[in-house]
């Protein structure tokens, strides 16, 4: 097991987001979260990433274990430099005063200063050569589908093998999303672990192997995605009927 | 007429220098942290005393001639006085930002540090004022009724090499980078796997190490030292970076510069009583039309 969450409560305030759930992520699986709005899902993400208040939320029981051990005490900048687990936020949080490039490179920051990044840079300007073609400009002028690419291109810089992703189909075009989940199989197929978070469910368990269904703060459903996909009340509630 | 245009604009930028490594430091916190460091100016004074000390020492104690003590005391008070800013970002305002405190409290707090430190200063050192010793004769020079001195063109020359050196920082290397992005999105910098502490350090110790330079200098321009040095012209370097648009490099230099000329150009024609009271409403009249300052533009682009 690679990351596993563990009866996790945790508050923003005196407001309980999680009321003690549950869920695990395997070393190469690709695993969804999903649920309506306010459910928890971006809560979880940012419990994992070890943000901090005020912004995201506070522990107050249960565990979040990496490889079997706790990292309720790790640094959100170890996350990154030390367990290789890198988030797109929820609304991509790129730096919009930084051209593409930098933002690239900012992702680097605690990778070995001699190690030799050419490569991965042509990964990222593989997957999206509209980066490559806008890596002068300021990203705040890129267009909604562009910054989705540069919040995914930077985690991949980071160098993670664990990619968490929070609705990053939010704001694409049909065909740019479609394109966004093949990128991310790519990834998965090459070694890439991904817990995503998505509002769109029927696309979300139609890529990954297992999900999780969450409902205000509570775990409602869980399974492969084929039993979740045929789960009436969870294609009542999420896939539409 | 034109020797006195041109003897004014040196005074003016010799002025501005001391402004612009001042607001530097106001510029660069306020940029990463949204705070303004009203113990900056005291860092400076302390800058000044650090210098002092390590001058004589170099000196007297060491016996070093005067150029020498000079190559080892602007680096070692520059180190020194870096030191005084990061422990006061440690001892005073990380627990702050640890507790999440509104900025209203760090503000007061920062506020505090300043009497603080000033006080302290007067009471291991006494309220006797400490001459600065010389380090190196000044030469004036005298060029077509022009008259200026080897120390003032020092000045100005190290302000722009330290306005050239922070905007290569700021542009070019990662710290800069990730000092650029905090001043965007503070919440997203972790999540590229960089330390905020270690950003906020760097950015004090920038800001002290100039603050230190400029006690330097100004010490040595105007050799003599007493506790409350950094209170006033403290608050004409704040005033300077926000006029100048605070949290911009480009803004804190500039801002400066234009508060030297401001004054100059009002000594030129008023009593000198008058100096500080004109200097001020200008700077308020420009506000009034550009509150965001000469260069600060949006909110987001900071530093
Ligand atoms: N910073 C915050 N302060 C206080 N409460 C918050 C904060 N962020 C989220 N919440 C609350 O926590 C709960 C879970 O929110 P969360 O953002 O995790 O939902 P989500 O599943 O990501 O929803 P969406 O699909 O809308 O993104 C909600 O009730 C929300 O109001
Ligand atoms: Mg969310």
């Amino acid at each position: 097991m690679l990351l596993s969450v563990e009866n996790l409560e945790v508050k923003y305030g005196n407001i309980q987001a999680l009321h003690g759930i549950s869920f695990h992520v395997n070393e190469g699986e690709i695993v969804t979260l999903i649920g309506a709005n306010g459910a928890g899902k971006t809560t979880s993400l940012y419990s994992i990433c070890r943000l901090t208040p005020p912004e995201a939320p506070r522990v107050i029981a249960g565990d979040i274990k990496f490889r079997g051990e706790s990292i309720l005490k790790t640094r959100p900048s170890d996350v990154v430099k030390q367990l290789n687990m890198a988030l797109v936020p929820e609304g991509r949080r790129i730096f919009g005063n930084l051209t593409v490039m930098e933002n690239l490179e900012l992702a680097t920051y605690s990778r070995e200063r001699h190690a030799d990044l050419k490569d991965e840079y042509q990964r990222v300007f593989d997957l999206f050569p509209r980066l490559h073609e806008r890596r002068k400009q300021r990203s705040e002028s890129l267009s909604g589908g562009e910054q989705q690419m540069l919040a995914v291109g930077r985690a991949l810089m980071t160098g993670c093998n664990f990619l968490l992703l929070d609705e990053p189909s939010m704001g694409l075009a049909p065909r740019l999303k479609y394109e966004l989940f093949r990128t991310l199989k790519k990834l998965n197929e090459s070694g890439m672990t991904i817990l995503l978070v998505e509002q769109n469910a029927s696309l979300a368990l139609n890529l990954a192997h297992r999900g999780y269904v969450l409902d205000t703060g509570e775990l409602a459903a869980q399974g492969t995605s084929a039993e979740l996909l045929g789960n009436p009340d969870v294609k009542k509630a999420y896939l539409g009927g | 007429m034109l020797a006195t245009i041109i003897q004014n604009l040196i005074n003016a930028l010799q002025w501005g220098s001391f402004y612009a490594l001042i607001a530097l430091g106001y510029t660069l916190v306020y940029g990463v942290l949204t705070l303004i460091n009203f113990a900056h100016g005291d860092i400076f004074m302390v800058g000044a005393y650090i210098a002092f000390f390590v001058a004589t020492f170099m000196l007297s104690a060491a016996g070093l001639p005067g150029w020498a003590a000079l190559a080892l005391t602007i680096p070692l008070t520059m180190i020194l006085t870096s030191m005084v800013g990061v422990t006061l970002e440690r001892v005073a305002y990380r627990p702050l930002r640890r507790k999440g405190a509104h900025r209203l409290y760090v503000v007061i707090t920062a506020l505090m540090c300043g009497l603080i430190l000033e006080h302290a200063n007067l009471a291991l050192l006494g309220a006797s004022r400490k001459a600065f010793p010389p380090m190196i004769t000044e030469h004036v020079y005298n060029i077509g009724g022009v008259s200026f001195t080897n120390l003032k063109v020092a000045v100005i020359v190290s302000a722009i090499l330290v306005f050239i050196l922070l905007q290569w920082i700021v542009t070019k290397t990662k710290v800069g980078m990730a000092m650029r992005a905090i001043s965007y999105d503070k919440f997203a910098v972790p999540l590229m796997g960089i330390p905020m502490d270690n950003i906020i350090v760097a950015t004090f110790v920038l800001g002290s190490g100039m603050a230190g330079l400029a006690g330097i200098l100004f010490a040595m321009s105007y050799p003599i030292l007493e506790p409350y040095m950094g209170a006033l012209i403290g608050w004409k370097a704040f005033i300077a970076a926000v006029v100048g648009g605070i949290g911009d490099i480009r803004g804190a230099f500039l801002g400066g510069f234009l508060l030297g000329a401001v004054e100059i150009l009002v000594v030129a024609f008023f009593p000198s009583t008058f100096r500080d009271l004109i200097a001020f409403t200008v700077l308020l009249v420009i506000l009034a039309f550009r509150p965001t300052g000469l260069f600060g533009v949006a909110k987001t682009t900071k530093i």
